[in-house]
């Protein structure tokens, strides 16, 4: 399967190739008849950094939410790893979920569990067995800068570092990609930098990143990739993308 | 794999203890369904030995004239072993006769005078005649009234279980009916007790189940926990049911022979223990594993 075909939509030219990490094809979703994505068209590649930006209720979540197929597009196609989401298998969403780690605004972390069990959480019901559950938790904690603080829970922790334990239950799978929605929405500007400048490291690592946010200031000062969407189009997509309004 | 497993119970065994009474309640109804589910089992063998037994012991008895002599009764049994409908014939001799007829008066001392005072053997030789079939006993009954040596008989004796045994055949159709009835009842009763506790459960682990979902824990791994609960369920009903059914039979069991003799209930119970404990345990799984499929099928999607 090395068909490559090049395609140019909104002055962006796409690899119509199969390999891509990411590749939405035409999809629309709408709730209860109302249109919220409109025929987005856009591929990522392995190991890239793309924010994808707009104002509030353009649809970002809703996007994100499909990669990992919480949602299903209304029509279209998406793609992950050359797999077509819409036609996983049960067995095989579960997969695709391990492949992708997701990071969210309101954490989503179990209160009755420590940092470390939070993050060992991931493994236990991926069946990983314990001894690697033991060895593999702690690197990803120093990873987020959390050693000190894995026997804590969550009440027991700052909203930064709430944040840091959700990216690193997000890692310890070893995922090809980071969904980041908002991760910095609960957080003061300090704790918001060093959660970018995690995923940042992340990236560098080789894990692809995908950051839905509206905090301008940060997406201009990244200078990475941004994809704009409006009335659920997408009508920026550029390398060094500014957040423009 | 084990360790998936300890996790499994980890949480099932969570989830039961979270929701203790519901769960509670919901053992107790299933129990309620496997001790009738048990008992029809048990009647249903007892009730089928009952009307065997009766069965069993009809039989037509062709008392002979004294002055008939004994070849002449074999010649008959002959002549009647011909007919299809007939099983077996026993010929029961004078001598014979009156074996059994002193050795039943043994202890009855005006009886023993009064044959002693006849002094000659006043018993009639008799042919017992079973059918193949026990709704064969009046045919017989008339082709024998119907033959040649119908003047050469006393009487003609039918042992009349046959209004007993349909009575019984009745009354144990009936029961079962019944039974039949509250089983369904009780199981249906079980199941939403058990599809509510298994609703419950998942209630109260919907922030688990969506993370569990959101890092990709595999459909088994999410299910699991529940499908186990529900089997646990099963099995704790299964086993307090048969220990409440070891007491009763225990307790009440001789009481019980005692009202109605014959009835072998305690000896049926104790060989079948392991038997009726399977098929309990098999039931009540089931229905466990019924009801957390359907609930998980309902409240859980992926
Ligand atoms: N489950 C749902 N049912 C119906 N409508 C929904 C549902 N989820 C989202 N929507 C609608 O879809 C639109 C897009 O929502 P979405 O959450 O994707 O926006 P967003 O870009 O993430 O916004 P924000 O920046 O505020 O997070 C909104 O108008 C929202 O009301
Ligand atoms: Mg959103």
């Amino acid at each position: 399967m090395d068909s490559i075909r090049i395609v140019r939509i909104n002055s962006h030219i796409y690899i119509d190739k199969i390999m891509s990490l990411v590749y939405f094809k035409n999809v629309s979703k709408s709730y209860n008849g109302s249109l919220i994505l409109d025929n987005v068209t856009f591929t990522m590649e392995t190991g890239e950094f793309v924010s994808l930006v707009g104002r509030s209720g353009v649809g970002k979540t809703t996007l994100l939410k499909m990669l990992i197929r919480e949602e299903l597009p209304t029509k279209g196609k998406i793609f992950f790893d050359d797999k077509e989401i819409n036609k996983l298998k049960p067995n095989e969403i579960a997969l695709l979920r391990r492949k992708i780690g997701v990071v969210f605004q309101d954490f989503k972390l179990l209160p009755d569990r420590t940092a470390f069990e939070n993050v060992a959480f991931a493994m236990e019901v991926a069946g990983y067995p314990n001894e690697m559950i033991k060895k593999d938790v702690p690197e990803v904690l120093k990873l987020v800068n959390l050693q000190n603080k894995a026997d804590n829970f969550p009440y027991q922790m700052s909203a930064g570092e709430k944040q840091r334990t959700v990216i690193a239950r997000a890692l310890i799978q070893r995922p090809e990609l980071i969904l980041a929605d908002e991760p910095t929405g609960n957080l003061d500007p300090i704790n918001s930098w060093d959660i970018i400048k995690l995923l940042v490291k992340i990236n560098e690592l080789g894990t692809a990143v995908m950051l839905a946010t509206h905090d301008k200031e940060i997406v201009n000062t990244l200078g990475k990739r941004v994809i704009s969407l409006e009335n659920g189009k997408i009508i920026r997509d550029e390398q060094e993308g500014k957040y423009l309004i | 794999m084990i360790a998936i497993l300890k996790r499994m119970f980890k949480t099932a065994w969570q989830g039961m203890k979270r929701n203790n009474w519901l769960t509670l309640a919901c053992v107790a109804m299933m129990m309620l369904s496997l001790l009738i589910f048990s008992s029809t089992i048990i009647f249903n063998h007892l009730a089928n030995s009952l009307v065997n037994t009766l069965k069993e012991k009809m039989d037509i008895s062709l008392y002979f004239k004294t002055d008939v002599p004994e070849e002449d009764i074999l010649k008959i049994r002959d002549e009647l072993l011909a007919n299809e409908l007939i099983a077996k014939i026993n010929y029961v001799s004078k001598e014979e006769a009156l074996e059994t007829f002193e050795e039943r008066s043994k202890y009855n001392p005006t009886i023993q005078k009064a044959l002693e005072v006849i002094g000659e053997n006043p018993l009639a030789a008799s042919l017992n005649i079973k059918a193949k079939n026990t709704t064969d006993y009046n045919q017989i009954i008339e082709s024998i009234k119907n033959s040649a040596f119908q003047d050469k008989l006393i009487t003609i004796d039918l042992t009349e279980n046959q209004k007993i045994v349909s009575r019984v055949d009745t009354l144990a159709r009936a029961i079962k009916i019944g039974s039949l009835a509250a089983i369904i009842l009780l199981t249906f009763l079980s199941f939403v007790i058990s599809f509510n506790t298994i609703r419950m459960a998942i209630y109260s682990l919907k922030e688990e189940i969506e993370i569990m979902k959101l890092v990709g824990g595999s459909n088994w791994f999410i299910r699991g926990p529940f499908l186990l609960e529900g089997i646990l369920q099963g099995l704790f009903a299964s086993l307090t049911t048969i220990i409440i059914f070891s007491l009763i039979i225990l307790l009440l069991g001789a009481r019980i022979e005692n009202f109605i003799p014959g009835l072998g209930l305690s000896t049926y119970f104790w060989s079948h223990f392991w038997f009726i404990l399977f098929l309990q345990t098999t039931f009540g799984i089931f229905l466990g594993i019924i009801s957390s499929f359907w609930a998980l099928n309902h409240y859980l999607k992926i």
